[in-house]
């Protein structure tokens, strides 16, 4: 019986071989990186008539949507063709990819140099992506169409100054309520404000056993509602640590050691349509196009539910939530993938699809359509959401902050709260000790 | 020569798979740890940097307390519980195979069905605070407080994997020879003192490497915390992979989380290294 002898030096040969393959393949992809980027500029520029340009437009552009087949099948398709129709040299494909592997995938497609050109991001991972020179600049690419969006809206794709993204759907908060236990608490109409949202949870409470108010892991809106700005203007330090936060953070410290509402929500453990369709909370502020988990999980807490106007902070106004449209920076077919996504965000094409998925458009013309006005005495909660929701659109804001670590920031603020619930930390030492970790992300 | 062509021709087919997908990643994820790699960018070179970060960053450290921690209550539990369940179902009873199914059950489900399924019956107002409650216990919240949120994941974890450990302690007592017991019982021996000197020395390698591969689990846990907690309460349950899972697709630093793998790379080595030099000193 022979025996094996390793041999050492073929080993050797082929690990270097590897080695060698790996990092030629990465020179070559920073080389070309490099490339793109100095040429974006230009391209973006040139590109700045987008799907109306001079030069008629060719290539293959693949569009990465997120969890919207098989719904909108019928809705992706449509675009597809018809952008096609009118660009017949382009051929257009659709991924659809699951919510919860967007990065993952987004990431193993750019290691590979094989990064979709047109993707349907969220607000943070376009920042993330974008400081790294990802991202076709929007602000040069679009400007044809920037003054088209929403003002608050369009600002959610900055960093450094620069728009990366052109806001494809949005939501903005609209109110859904259960009447029965506003009713058995002695109230005919659900809160308008935070303020009276809370007073009204101590009677709920009291009377009926169930949640009113319930915080959401979402301080870094929250703060902005009551007029305290996570940053400073230039977005080079904290600017939270302020005595309105203090006050803030106290009251919610004492809501919760009052039982008015439950820690579970905050850290993610029990999702907040559980709550409500188990009748265990009054209300719920949430985008209209999420009522119908409600109605999937419990048909007759959503009939008997009314929707209502969202709740006003001290500051008067409400975040716009949008998901976004990016392009690749290394895009091969970068004009068509630009006039893509300028038609997919064109007025026609975001009512069109507003209509069909319960979202708001974030451009005005779309959001000015009658649809919108309507549904204010609708008995159906979805509806009437909406219709709540769209009104608040005109009056959204950008609560984004404008840098690439938002994710990281929001957060810092976030576990400093739940120390203040979770681990009687004081206010003032959570608070400080945030502003630390904040300005130490910021350099 | 001819049976030397033929046992390559049979390796080759795996060696590559091995070559491809394992070794060239591992390589290339090490020269990536001296790196600032994050896909997008140019990558330039940081020499040890990622690795002197690693030792003062406050996330690591506390990951792999939370590891170790972790690893000492889920390794006594699954090296321990096993052997008790594997001599149980070791006896000649009728229908043993059927809670040898029952007890292997577990190790059958997805972990994240596993995941989910603990999470809700741990959750504030889940069953096992129901039933706590009915003996006059108030409920607890396994999974949002820092004291018993390891707690909680390592019995999930027990639950789950005692039923493949136990096959490995039942294949091992499969062949301890009768003859040993028989005696033993002619010399007055009770059942304790059966398997504290017969069973527990005659297993002994298996004990090992049952050691061995529990730790390398237990260090490498990463999905039930994902699925369960997310790493929270504030990072109470975060661990060394989830951590790396962090750091490279959440904030996009390739090259430190390359880093932290490396270094729980050669923990686990010198793990398995010192259970091994025990293993050869004690072959039986």
């Amino acid at each position: 019986m022979k025996t094996f002898k390793l041999n050492y030096k073929l080993l050797l040969t082929l690990l270097l071989g590897a080695m060698l393959v790996f990092f030629t393949a990465c020179s070559d992809e920073d080389a070309n990186a490099n490339q793109d980027n100095a040429s974006n500029d230009n391209g973006a520029a040139d590109n700045a008539d987008g799907d109306n340009g001079s030069e008629a437009l060719s290539g293959e552009v693949e569009f990465m949507t997120i969890s919207l087949r098989p719904a909108f099948d019928d809705y992706l398709d449509g675009l597809k063709e018809a952008f096609e129709a009118e660009h017949p040299d382009v051929t257009v494909t659709i991924n659809d990819v699951p919510y919860d592997q967007v990065e993952q995938i987004i990431l193993t497609s750019a290691s590979s140099g094989n990064l979709p050109d047109v993707m349907n991001l969220n607000k943070d991972f376009v920042k993330k992506i974008a400081s790294m020179g990802a991202l076709v600049n929007m602000d040069e690419a679009a400007a044809d169409v920037k003054d088209t969006f929403f003002e608050g809206i369009w600002e959610t794709g900055e960093i450094d100054g620069s728009v990366y993204a052109l806001p494809w759907y949005t939501t903005t908060n609209g109110l859904i309520y259960n009447p029965d236990i506003l009713a058995e608490a002695g109230f005919d109409a659900p809160p308008k404000t935070y303020e009276e949202a809370w007073e009204m949870s101590k009677v709920i409470y009291e009377k009926t056993g169930a949640y009113g108010e319930v915080i959401q892991p979402e301080m870094h809106i929250l703060m902005p509602k009551n007029g305290i700005s996570i940053l400073n203007e230039d977005s080079t330090a904290a600017a939270f640590n302020i005595p309105e936060t203090v006050e803030l953070w106290t009251d919610y410290k004492s809501y919760y050691e009052d039982g008015l509402f439950p820690i579970d929500v905050l850290l993610k453990q029990t999702e907040m349509t559980e709550l409500y369709a188990q009748e265990k909370v009054a209300w719920w502020a949430t985008g209209p196009q999420l009522f119908r988990y409600i109605k999937d999980l419990s048909p007759e807490v959503y009939e008997k539910s009314l929707g209502g106007a969202p709740l006003e902070g001290k500051a008067g106004v409400q975040a716009a939530n949008p998901m976004n449209i990016a392009v690749s920076a290394k895009s091969k077919s970068k004009d068509a993938a630009v006039a893509f996504a300028k038609f997919v965000t064109n007025a026609e094409n975001q009512l069109e699809f507003a209509k069909e998925a319960s979202v708001l458009p974030p451009v005005i013309d779309a959001a000015n359509d009658e649809f919108f006005s309507q549904g204010e005495d609708s008995e159906d909660a979805t509806e009437r959401g909406r219709y709540y929701a769209a009104q608040a659109l005109h009056d959204a804001m950008n609560m984004s902050l404008d840098v690439s670590n938002v994710t990281e920031i929001n957060q810092a603020i976030e576990d400093a709260f739940v120390k203040v619930i979770l681990e009687d930390l004081p206010v003032e030492d959570a608070l400080a000790e945030a502003e630390a970790t904040v300005n130490g992300l910021l350099q | 020569m001819y049976k030397t062509r033929h046992a390559w021709g049979f390796l080759s087919i795996p060696l590559l798979l091995l070559f491809v997908f394992t070794f060239i990643p591992a390589i290339a994820a090490f020269i990536l740890s001296f790196t600032n790699y994050n896909v997008f960018q140019p990558i330039e070179w940081l020499g040890l940097d990622n690795y002197m970060r690693a030792f003062q960053d406050e996330k690591f450290i506390n990951a792999m307390f939370n590891t170790v921690k972790y690893w000492l209550m889920v390794t006594p539990a699954l090296v321990v519980v096993p052997i008790f369940v594997a001599v149980l179902v070791n006896q000649k009873l009728r229908g043993i195979k059927i809670f040898r199914l029952i007890f292997y059950f577990p190790v059958l489900v997805s972990v994240v069905v596993t995941a989910l399924l603990w999470k809700w019956m741990f959750a504030q107002e889940g069953i096992i605070n129901y039933f706590l409650s009915l003996i006059g216990f108030e409920g607890v919240g396994w999974l949002i407080n820092s004291t018993t949120v390891l707690p909680a994941l390592a019995f999930v974890t027990v639950w789950q994997g005692f039923g493949y450990y136990m096959l490995f302690y039942l294949a091992s007592l499969q062949g301890v020879p009768d003859a040993l017991y028989e005696s033993a019982e002619l010399d007055g021996a009770g059942f304790w003192k059966k398997h504290l000197h017969i069973t527990i020395p005659m297993i002994k390698p298996m004990i090992f490497f049952v050691a061995v591969i529990s730790t390398m689990s237990a260090f490498k846990e990463f999905t039930l915390m994902l699925t369960m907690t997310k790493g929270g309460p504030l990072d109470a349950s975060t661990t060394a992979v989830l951590l790396v899972f962090e750091e490279a697709f959440q904030r996009l630093d390739m090259g430190y989380a390359s880093a932290i793998s490396f270094i729980l790379f050669i923990i686990i080595l010198i793990i398995t290294l010192i259970n091994q030099k025990l293993l050869d000193k004690n072959p039986n």
